[in-house]
């Protein structure tokens, strides 16, 4: 086995592990995997989604998330100020016809995400490519709500633009991330029910370009469209699903009960039919 | 690869997964560590362990009986007893099968009581277990003193992208008369994502009447109503929850629709901020 085959397997491995460890311990399962592979640390990152984490720009007084796709090095850049913190003297930043439409979109993104989410943060990241452009959409919601239940919502919107002309190719690579807790206290006993997870769903579309704000209405749409199918999906698979194969494992009613119940409903009907006849 | 610690950390992994994916799990680690030699050092410990957390059901060889793996029956290393039929067998932890059954020889100094304890607790819960787990088993133990009731119930599908678990475990002292019992529910579903429930709550409680003498039947019924009321009491628990979460906890991260009840109107929202920056980028 050479090493790139080595390594492949070894993210192929890795990445099946992420999918099965608990969804809860995410950063923790990961620096695990970082400790055992640490030569494979930048695959890693860059392919393991990880809860988004709230900075400061302290310029513009705002908050801004931090990921993979923003970070340089040790320093993340703000989509408000364009500056690295950390600051470095040739971190990475878009040409200026993008960082023009990335400052456009942060304002956008920023719209969408008090009327859906009446609250939390929201970043955009651009980036130039060989001949076209990539960025990410992230939103983060935190309800520290109430001692009963508290909350959160990472969303990660990866997004590959290819522009031909007046026509452009959009493919969104979309991940939920959510934790929620609910505790109960029946007298001294406490309840806790952890339901956590994430989701991610694609999408791919061709759409015309023809005007400056085209790809941020394009975009637009495509994010809200799979957030809402996300959204609902989410609700069937994490509250629906998982609560059916909880009430599957245990029967709340005696199924015995049920069975004899079976049982004579069956002789009634015997009998009622006998007596028919 | 690497270090015997790096190893012993990606065995470790082990332990935390997901009901039914043991296998899956170890495949995984065994394609990271890349080298089974040294694998094999480390893995048969942390497969037991993880054997023994999972409450694995097993045949007992040549006496039509089965019984949960776990620590409260392990009498020394790889070898378990079946309480039921007096048998001790020889448990292969990699590969799952039991084998070489022998006639156990208590060694305890116990007057018989708690034997007739133990086999009248058993005999309710699997009544109990029969009621109320579609795919359930219990097995009930003489544990340093304690009687331990251990009941798991799985269910796995993987081609629906589902397995879940319920594990309980009850130590009742027949000395002091106390009841402690934990019980540990977790669900994965994994169609395009990674979702996972994972719930414990913990019980204390004084069984009514004890420790004064009672006959041992009488005794096991009022041990096994009490845990029925709690593993009862607790799915109601789970399911007020889940009711808290659905329509809580999820509702207040992210509406469905905004305020207004249609989508966003993206043109409006472009034009207008790209229009402002526009403007100020020709000043």
């Amino acid at each position: 086995m050479t090493e790139y085959e080595e390594n492949e397997q070894q993210m192929d491995c890795a990445l099946d592990l992420m999918r099965r460890l608990p969804p809860q311990n995410v950063e923790e399962n990961l620096v695990t995997l970082l400790e055992i592979m640490p030569e494979l640390t930048e695959d890693l990152l860059s392919a393991v989604d990880q809860p988004l984490k709230l900075r400061q720009d302290a310029k513009e007084g705002k908050e801004y998330l931090a990921c993979d796709y923003n970070r340089d090095g040790d320093s993340y850049r703000s989509p408000w100020s364009n500056e690295y913190d950390p600051p470095l003297v040739d971190g990475n930043v878009p040409s200026d016809r993008l960082r023009k439409l990335e400052v456009a979109a942060n304002e956008a993104f920023s719209t969408y995400k008090e009327l859906y989410y009446e609250g939390g943060v929201s970043s955009v990241y651009l980036w130039d490519m060989d001949d076209s452009f990539a960025g990410v959409v992230l939103i983060k919601k935190v309800n520290d709500g109430t001692v009963r239940s508290k909350g959160s919502w990472d969303s990660i919107h990866v997004i590959e633009v290819l522009e031909k002309g007046r026509q452009a190719h959009y493919k969104l690579t979309s991940t939920v991330m959510l934790y929620t807790v609910a505790s109960a206290a029946k007298g001294d006993r406490l309840n806790e029910i952890n339901l956590s997870g994430s989701l991610t769903r694609q999408d791919e579309r061709e759409l015309p370009v023809d005007d400056s704000n085209a790809h941020i209405v394009n975009i637009g749409r495509m994010v809200e469209d799979i957030e809402f199918k996300m959204r609902n999906a989410l609700q069937e698979v994490y509250f629906g699903k998982t609560h059916d194969i909880v009430n599957s494992l245990r029967s709340a009613t005696d199924l015995n009960e049920a069975k004899n119940r079976e049982r004579l409903q069956r002789d009634l009907f015997g009998q009622l039919k006998n007596r028919s006849e | 690869m690497s270090s015997k610690e790096q190893i012993s950390k990606a065995v470790s992994l082990l332990l935390s997964s997901p009901p039914g994916e043991v296998d899956d799990v170890f495949n995984d680690i065994r394609g990271i560590v890349n080298d089974d030699d040294a694998l094999q050092e480390q893995i048969e410990p942390v497969l037991a362990e993880s054997n023994m957390q999972q409450f694995l059901v097993v045949d007992v060889p040549d006496r039509e009986s089965k019984v949960l793996i776990t620590p409260y029956n392990q009498i020394e290393e790889g070898r378990y007893l079946d309480p039921n039929t007096q048998a001790v067998f020889a448990f292969d932890h990699l590969r799952r099968v039991a084998s070489d059954p022998q006639d156990h020889e208590d060694s305890s100094e116990d007057d018989g009581s708690k034997k007739a304890l133990r086999a009248a607790l058993q005999q309710e819960l699997n009544t109990y277990v029969e009621a109320h787990y579609p795919e359930g088993a219990a097995s009930v133990f003489v544990h340093e003193g304690s009687l331990v009731s251990c009941i798991v119930s799985n269910k796995f599908s993987p081609n629906n992208y589902w397995n879940g678990s319920w594990r309980a475990v009850w130590s009742f002292n027949a000395e002091t008369g106390q009841l402690n019992g934990s019980i540990k529910v977790k669900v994965h579903y994994f169609e395009d994502g990674n979702v996972q429930l994972d719930t414990q709550s913990d019980f204390a409680t004084d069984v009514p009447g004890s420790p004064q003498p009672a006959d041992s039947k009488s005794m096991a019924r009022k041990v096994a109503k009490l845990i029925k009321g709690y593993e009862a009491e607790f799915q109601q628990g789970v399911n007020d929850g889940y009711r808290q979460l659905s329509e809580k906890t999820f509702k207040g991260l992210r509406r469905t629709l905004p305020v207004t009840r249609s989508k966003i109107d993206w043109e409006k929202i472009a034009n207008y901020k790209l229009g402002g920056e526009l403007a100020n980028a020709e000043n």
